[in-house]
């Protein structure tokens, strides 16, 4: 095989094996690798109904055929797993170093199962692989750990580890890689910890093999000159990283305030990313082999908190800033940092401290319950709870659990701003129509990465949509998701779609591969893959009626700003998007679409 | 008066977070970015628009919290009291 390194490692934690098997080529092809590949070996391995802290429920991680090559942006993996906070299949991206590294020592990915008796991590040079104790691991934060294990393991070496909330199974905990860059969404951290696995740290000395090295050269020539000379990616991006986006969703009238009580938020200066190039930004930084470098190294010198590190980027400034009504900067990085460090996704994170706050303005929690008078804008109470959230201690212990869970044990779910419990990233599907449809149509419940409307109908990118009709959005939300899905698999990082389209992305995979794909049968890959994703959660439990969106973003119109009185129509697109993906009109995948897939 | 505020790298470039222009009769968006250049030395138009004068894809100009894309483009008119903010191409995610 080229392209794939054609091997996978698979960890048996329960009997503490590691052994390698050949990767299945005609799923490589028809499913590429990454979040797809991973997918397909996840669901012929795993039952739907596998509760997801069991050890029969298992972890992939998994690069793409392009992962690690020079391609555009190349550093990127998925791991993939039954979601403790969703139900759902789950598939969690990360960029940086380590899913490189993971190819250079021989593998396109890990499939690990079962249970080890007792905390311990897994350490890979080339084709040397062994299970050690992480006894003096386990408690560490992620940095911390990070920091031990290349000491005594190899100094070169890169490392995907948990901190203290993925050992405690925080629903919402996250895989943190290079220290800062992290699977964040959707709990794959808390499986990794129901496995009492620590950590992956891995060395790789060798290369990826690509099928015809001079089209190849030639694909990454032109796709490095348009990253290069498209504004976003050759100068928004770097200069201002993901934060940019604070005053430009504001500005629209998108940006969820206080739990999307309003969609204004009067704070968004102060916490945007002109403001952290101004007080807190240090340099940016990039993945590897990457020229748009979005994110961001920060330190909090000079404020009431101490600490460096990376971050905040848009979605979290958003989560922990104006989610919850807070427009302390520094208290907003200071609660990332906790997150980067406990290991927790700083978007459910922010999402159910401001279901909190609500909750408690409404009388719905007493001060007594908290440990503290909670209310919107209330900096310091952010912190703390993020920070007890990912000790499972006291009230933190239901914050641990994700806004849905939250809410509903007061008797009042409605207040959790999710989808498929998972909660909202940080522009309001009122306000684009796209969006909306995307958000109740994900496969791993609310997500803006898997069907990035607000490009077309925020940007104008590729082109722009007016955000308000619903006309046509269940064409680009089809086409958004099966190329996402795509990028998500072949381990190239979303941001560069901003530049190239899915030629590029045909011609890095043609040439690195050496198989025939065409800018169709590609799409129709990731067509596959959403389908198969959509059969393990219909499989799951997850029926049809849970495409749909919290009752406040259906019925209440926005109150304030330029789109007050829009509401969510997800009624005027959803019949549509079902009929499109070859779906019944309860949208479950009729027998020809799956038989047209393969996925018979 | 004509409030127009500069985000993302316009202000780290300008320096300049916000200025005031008096209104004039009639007057474009596009018309009022030249009479802006005119005024500011450090040239920046070319993070909005093309060498043809055509917005960059993904620059965003709202007059009064709305895109002009969705608008009337440049050609879109603004009056005394708007609020103009000039979004180089940014994004995020």
């Amino acid at each position: 095989m080229s392209g794939w390194q054609g091997k996978l490692l698979r960890v048996d934690l329960t009997a503490q094996t590691c052994t390698t098997e050949e990767l299945n080529p005609v799923w490589a092809k028809e499913f590429l690798g990454g979040r797809g590949l991973a997918s397909k070996y996840f669901v012929e391995e795993v039952a739907a109904d596998v509760d997801p802290l069991a050890p029969e429920n298992k972890l992939i991680m998994a690069a793409g055929p392009l992962t690690g090559t020079y391609g555009a942006a190349n550093g990127r993996y998925m791991v993939v797993t039954k979601s403790p906070l969703t139900g759902t299949i789950a598939s969690s991206n990360s960029g940086g170093y380590f899913p490189c590294e993971l190819r250079y020592a021989g593998y396109d990915m890990i499939i690990f199962e079962g249970k080890s008796a007792h905390p311990c991590y897994l350490q890979v040079y080339n084709d040397r692989v062994e299970l050690v104790g992480a006894l003096h691991l386990w408690g560490k934060p992620t940095q911390d750990t990070e920091d031990a294990i290349l000491a005594e393991f190899h100094g070169d070496a890169k490392v995907a580890c948990i901190g203290p909330a993925g050992e405690n199974m925080v629903h919402f905990a996250c895989i943190v890689n290079d220290k800062h860059r992290a699977a964040g969404r959707s709990g794959v951290g808390a499986v990794m910890g129901s496995k009492n696995l620590k950590a992956v740290a891995v060395r790789g000395t060798g290369g990826v093999k690509v099928a015809n090295p001079q089209a190849f050269r030639t694909a990454a020539i032109e796709a490095f000159g348009m990253l290069k000379e498209n504004p976003v990616s050759g100068q928004g991006l770097p200069a201002l990283g993901t934060p940019v986006l604070v005053n430009i969703i504001n500005q629209f009238g998108a940006l969820p305030t206080r739990n999307f009580q309003e969609d204004t938020f009067e704070g968004a200066e102060a916490i945007s990313g002109e403001n952290l190039v101004a007080t807190y930004l240090k340099r940016n930084k990039g993945c590897m082999g990457c020229l748009i470098g979005c994110g961001r190294v920060t330190g909090l010198k000079g404020s009431r908190f101490s600490g460096d590190g990376e971050g905040p980027e848009y979605e979290s400034l958003w989560a922990l800033g104006a989610s919850c009504g807070i427009d302390d900067l520094a208290a907003v990085t200071k609660a990332n940092y906790i997150c980067n460090e406990y290991g927790m996704d700083t978007i459910t994170a922010g999402a159910t401290v401001a279901c909190a706050m609500e909750l408690a303005e409404k009388g719905l929690i007493s001060a007594d319950e908290i440990g503290m008078p909670l209310k919107f804008g209330d900096a310091d109470a952010l912190v703390k709870l993020v920070e007890m959230a990912g000790k499972k201690e006291g009230f933190g212990a239901k914050i641990a659990l994700g806004s849905y869970r939250l809410a509903e044990s007061y008797g009042a779910p409605e207040l959790s701003m999710s989808v498929k419990k998972q909660e909202f990233p940080a522009y309001d599907g009122r306000g684009m129509q796209g969006m909306a449809l995307n958000y109740a149509t994900s496969n791993r419940g609310a997500c803006h990465v898997r069907g990035y409307l607000v490009s077309p109908e925020i940007l104008g990118l590729p082109e722009k949509l007016d955000p308000q009709v619903t006309d046509g959005k269940a064409t680009w939300t089809k086409i958004f998701q099966d190329f996402t899905a795509v990028v998500d698999s072949v381990g190239v990082c979303l941001f560069t779609t901003f530049a190239i389209g899915v030629p590029q992305f045909t011609s890095f995979c043609k040439a690195a591969t050496g198989l025939d794909y065409t800018d169709e049968t590609l799409l129709q890959a990731g067509d596959r893959i959403y389908n198969l994703e959509r059969r393990f959660n219909l499989e799951a439990g997850i029926d049809p009626s849970q495409d749909t969106l919290p009752k406040r973003l259906l019925n209440d119109p926005i109150p304030d700003g330029p789109l007050k009185g829009e509401v969510a129509r997800l009624d005027q697109m959803l019949p549509e998007y079902y009929e499109l993906r070859g779906w019944s009109v309860k949208g479950i995948p009729t027998k020809k679409k799956m038989q047209e897939l393969g996925l018979t | 008066m004509i409030q127009v505020r500069f985000y993302s790298l316009l202000r780290l470039m300008l320096k300049q977070e916000q200025l005031d222009l008096p209104a004039r009769e009639g007057e474009t968006v596009g018309e009022l970015l030249q009479r802006l250049q005119q005024q500011i030395k450090i040239p920046f138009l070319h993070k909005l628009l093309n060498e043809q004068g055509v917005l960059h894809a993904g620059t965003i100009i709202m007059v009064n919290r709305r895109n002009i894309l969705h608008l009337e483009e440049l050609a879109t008119p603004v009056k005394d009291g708007d609020q103009l903010g000039f979004f180089p191409p940014g994004a995020g995610g």
